[in-house]
């Protein structure tokens, strides 16, 4: 029973059903926003009160994909940040582009939903047809998809971890905010130093450093690395170029295999490293001052759906989508609180839904009653679930207390959840293993790694569930996925290389399109987690096409019931460990919070893109002075 | 609102900070680098900045740059290519610096406080923020006197005078792309749209246009580079087409190149995807499409669409997407292509196929050929044979003539 805030409950045979009785089941309450907001009382007024509260507005929020502007308030008295407003700054329009087309143009135009997410909305979106269609791609064509799609996590991670993140941990900008600790980190060896090759931990931050650091240059070309193993099977990156409804277009070779396969061994050296040097890192911090642990810290809310399929369960149908999906190398896995309730795609699929009372949309629920009442198999779903939502954008003055992002509130039983790489290795953990493998294994509370030999030797890894869910344990486990992504890239490999073998080389079914009324959503996983594409189509042509993105959930504003979501969450008594005077704070905390999330904004509002943060009240101080 | 004094002011976050200062209030400022020494004079002009923008974009532009190997951007940025100025991003993806430093950048350079010149790169289309209202299609930064949201259109309204090129970047900064395709509701167009065909930077130069969804990396970086060495009096002025295209990178069409195309010429077609034969038949626009991805490939030559096995869907092209729709089914004039090429193409193939099977013969083979990977063939026999020597005898009486 997964299920604590919706009044849904299953049956002997686990049916689900919503509980006889409750008369208005998905009604939504409006509360009051909790946490501090300013009072109207004049220019200024509100922050003389308590006199070491600095109202930030960080806009743009930079080093990280897309438009994001965060307004936060530190609490300089204590220490902490006490306030946050996550902001989304873009709006494009792409679901109401998608309306009216033919559902096979929406692979290649929901991929320019997202560029840094390169290629999984063209994967996704390519479930979701393949679904509607009734099609099944043949078993190697789900396997090239795995293949393109560990490579662009290869492309994915040291993106995020040498540019975007790395810097807030460097040399550079830690000798400004924490002088003392790099006094520490040059007299600390670093314990992994004979696998990166960092004698101490100053070396490591030195080599953190932006535009000069050797993590920061190297970076850079591990991405080309990555992003050269997706184009051998998807074609182009970003945007794939050879996905299609029923498989990929590739023309796989040997040469095909023989290239990715030496990418591939490069790889594995890669991801020996980047686990220890962020090992180090993580733990050198931890250890110079615990409270690091409360940085970026909120609930262990996480919510997966799942990527890379087992080409053996696939059959692209609604109807088995828990078989195929709890077949995942990475598990479809909800955790509230700390524990897995359900692996079920359908659960999350009906436990979803989004809310728009402070985003910059039209309520669509007032215009008449739910499309769809049930999923296809009968599963309760809420009108304000994607299938039964219409995107109607109003652009209006920001207002925190009301509108104040072009992002919606996506929520899982009501509950704020967040996603991420680092979700693939929590869920896959605590899911235990399904799959039997030379190469990982899941113990229930930690992923046990043998990482194959190239350069350096056969690695055993072990990433253990921490006890916190905060940022530096979220760039930990991020490393990590770097091993866990190579273990999933060689076990498709074989895979691959045994339907070569027995000749079953096709990659593509073809494919009729219906013209009756179909449903159907795409579950896959982008680089930062969570990725849905629902549609709904009928006479051959989209009725309805809804994206919700990992940072969808992420940046999520507040939700009606008055939760924060998890960007506001993370921010929000992060204590300011700087050892500096408070007139030279400079929120390094508030910021490794935010980034450790690896925000990317470009999806985030089907797709609004924000950049920056902004943190003023501008209704509450315009109105007062007009 | 002369009354209202930020928040930020009255605590001091802002105040007092220099805008020079290396280490600004939130973190490092990018340009902190350390100037490299460069004995060499090669040309005056030593440092740019680059001030990318954007407008209705999904960072793929950036993506694609940041991938491209020809000059690497981090050769670039750290100012060790001989005769390339070294480059100053101010990019949101990259900088050091948040919020209010970061925009000062962006002040700075509408102000002519910058110590070089500096590019505006745009990503993304633009989107009309008249129809906006009180609130924004897309918000960048704030007015740090009155904290008035800006938006990215605004920047551009801003910057682009000043300027020394406005280059737009990708098909949606181009020509408008997916966000002014059909159902379009921020009345999204392309930069040349916007800023009309008169407009000239201060170098004197009007937009140049790399388009491409996502466009190659090295064609943007290759195209920077060249008008950089123009700039330093080492290069000529790289050619552009009437639609402001770097001319050598978009002259051909992607078919003419296409490693598929010699397919196409004898009329061999892919039946199912996956195939290896000209993917015309199976929706790829091709012939028509001005693109060098089958020369280039996207990274580092590596990848391309039909090199892979993926069709053109047009994506470097203005008529992207709508003229391009439905993506995957088959461009009506291939019907007549096609079949011409079927015919003429297949009666060459036939000829060829003739002279290859002579060809794959040497001298000594011509009674049997001692392979053991396919049951043993002799050489041409009978009226083929009389073919072969007459063939021979005609190539031998040109011998000569070049």
């Amino acid at each position: 029973m997964c299920f604590k805030n919706l009044p849904i409950e299953f049956d002997e045979t686990g049916k689900a059903s919503l509980k006889e009785g409750v008369r208005d089941p998905y009604a939504v309450a409006v509360a009051e926003p909790k946490g501090y907001v300013r009072r109207n009382e004049g220019p200024g007024a509100q922050l003389a009160a308590p006199p070491r509260l600095r109202d930030w507005n960080i806009d743009p929020m930079t080093r990280v994909a897309g438009a994001l502007a965060v307004h936060t308030v530190l609490d300089l008295e204590n220490r902490k940040a006490v306030e946050a407003h996550a902001r989304a700054m873009l709006f494009r329009g792409y679901e109401i582009i998608l309306q009216g087309r033919d559902p096979r143009d929406a692979i290649d135009i929901s991929s320019r939903a997202c560029g840094v997410c390169g290629g999984v909305h063209a994967t996704v979106s390519s479930l979701c047809i393949e679904q509607a269609f009734g099609v099944c791609p043949p078993p190697l064509g789900v396997e090239v998809r795995n293949l393109g799609e560990v490579g662009e996590m290869f492309y994915d991670r040291p993106l995020h971890l040498g540019l975007l993140a790395g810097p807030d941990y460097s040399t550079a900008l830690v000798s400004v905010t924490n002088p003392e600790l790099v006094t520490r980190a040059e007299k600390t060896l670093a314990p992994h130093g004979d696998v990166h090759g960092y004698r101490t931990i100053k070396d490591i931050m030195d080599a953190l450093n932006p535009l000069t650091g050797q993590i920061y240059l190297e970076a850079l070309e591990w991405t080309r690395v990555g992003r050269i193993m997706a184009m051998l099977m998807l074609g182009k990156y970003p945007h794939p170029s050879t996905l299609l409804p029923g498989g990929v277009m590739t023309t796989i070779s040997t040469s095909s295999f023989n290239e990715y396969y030496t990418q591939l061994g490069k790889i594995f050296d890669f991801a020996k490293v980047i686990c220890r040097i962020w090992d180090d890192i993580c733990d050198f911090f931890l250890e110079a001052n615990p409270a690091y642990e409360q940085v970026g810290a909120r609930e262990m809310n996480i919510a997966q759906v799942g990527i890379w399929d087992d080409s053996t369960a696939y059959d692209a149908t609604y109807a088995n989508i828990n078989h195929w999906g709890k077949r995942r190398w990475s598990k479809p896995s909800m955790i509230i609180d700390g524990k897995l309730v359900t692996n079920n795609l359908t659960d999350i699929n009906m436990g979803f839904e989004e809310f728009i009372e402070h985003s910059f949309y039209e309520d669509w629920t007032r215009a008449g009653g739910p499309r769809y009442r049930t999923d296809p198999l009968g599963n309760p779903i809420s009108p304000h679930h994607p299938w039964n939502k219409t995107t109607i954008p109003k652009p209006q003055a920001t207002d925190f207390r009301g509108k104040y992002t072009w992002d919606t509130a996506p929520r899982w039983d009501r509950r704020t959840v967040e996603t991420g790489a680092y979700g693939q290795l929590w869920g896959t953990a605590l899911t235990g293993d399904s799959q039997e493998n030379p190469f990982f294994h899941a113990t229930g509370h930690s992923l046990q790694m043998v990482v194959p030999r190239h350069g350096l030797p056969e690695t055993e890894l072990e990433w253990k569930v921490p006890r916190t869910l905060n940022a530096l344990e979220r760039n930990r486990a991020r490393a990590y996925s770097m091993a866990f992504t190579s273990t999933i890239g060689m076990n498709c490999m074989l895979k691959a290389l045994e339907y070569w073998r027995r000749g079953e080389t096709k990659v593509h079914t073809p494919f009729k399109i219906p013209q009756d009324e179909r449903v159907a959503v795409g579950f896959w996983e982008a680089g930062r987690g969570w990725l849905a594409h629902h549609m709904v189509m009928d006479k051959g042509r989209i009725v309805n096409y809804q994206i919700t993105t990992p940072s969808t959930l992420n940046a999520a504003p507040r939700d009606p019931f008055g939760g924060l979501g998890p960007y506001e969450q993370a921010i929000v008594d992060t204590p300011i460990l700087e050892s500096v005077p408070d007139d030279q704070v400079k929120g390094i905390d508030v910021l490794r919070a935010i980034r450790s999330f690896d925000p990317c904004m470009p999806c985030t509002t089907h797709m609004d893109t924000g950049k920056g943060v902004i943190v003023r009240e501008v209704n509450s101080c315009g109105c007062t002075l007009e | 609102m002369e009354s209202f004094k930020r928040p930020q002011q009255a605590i001091g976050l802002i105040d007092g900070y220099d805008p020079l200062d290396p280490f600004a209030p939130i973190g490092v400022r990018s340009r902190a680098t350390v100037e490299p020494p460069d004995s060499l004079a090669l040309g005056p002009l030593k440092k740019i900045y680059l001030i990318w923008m954007v407008g209705a974009s999904c960072d793929g532009c950036t993506v694609a740059v940041s991938g491209g190997t020809h000059p690497r951007v981090e050769h670039l940025l750290a100012g060790i290519i001989p005769g390339l100025p070294r480059v100053e991003l101010v990019h949101t993806v990259v900088s050091t610096e948040s919020g209010a430093e970061w925009t000062h950048n962006l002040f700075m350079a509408e102000r002519g406080e910058l110590d070089a010149p500096y590019v505006i790169t745009w990503e993304g289309s633009i989107m009309d923020e008249s129809i906006s209202g009180d609130g924004y299609w897309m918000g960048l930064g704030e007015d740090p006197a009155t904290g008035r949201q800006i938006t990215s259109l605004e920047w551009l309204d801003r910057l682009s005078p000043g300027a020394a090129a406005v280059i737009a970047i990708g098909t949606c900064a181009t020509w408008g792309g997916i966000p002014a395709s059909k159902g379009n509701v921020t009345n999204a167009m392309g930069m040349m749209d916007y800023l009309g065909k008169d407009y000239r930077s201060s170098f004197g130069v009007p937009v140049v246009n790399i388009p491409g969804c996502a466009p190659i990396g090295d064609n943007y970086l290759e195209t920077a580079a060249a008008v950089c060495l123009f700039l330093n009096g080492l290069a000529p002025l790289p050619e552009f087409d009437e639609l402001g295209r770097p001319a050598w990178l978009f002259g051909e069409t992607v078919h003419r190149h296409c490693p598929r195309a010699g397919y196409y010429e004898e009329g061999v077609f892919a039946e199912e995807y996956g195939d290896k034969e000209c993917l015309v038949e199976l929706g790829c626009w091709g012939p028509v499409v001005q693109c060098n991805i089958a020369e280039r490939g996207q990274v580092d030559g590596h990848g391309g669409c039909m090199q892979m096995g993926g069709i053109c869907i047009g994506c470097t092209m203005p008529g992207f997407p709508d003229k391009f729709s439905p993506i995957g089914a088959i461009a009506p004039g291939s019907l007549i292509s096609s079949t011409t090429s079927r015919a003429v193409g297949g009666f060459i193939r036939r000829m060829r196929g003739i002279s290859r099977v002579d060809k794959n013969m040497t001298p000594r083979w011509d009674k049997d050929i001692p392979t053991g990977w396919s049951r043993a063939k002799t050489g041409p026999r009978g009226s083929m044979k009389t073919v072969h020597k007459f063939y021979s005898k005609y190539q031998h009486t040109h011998e000569g003539h070049n």
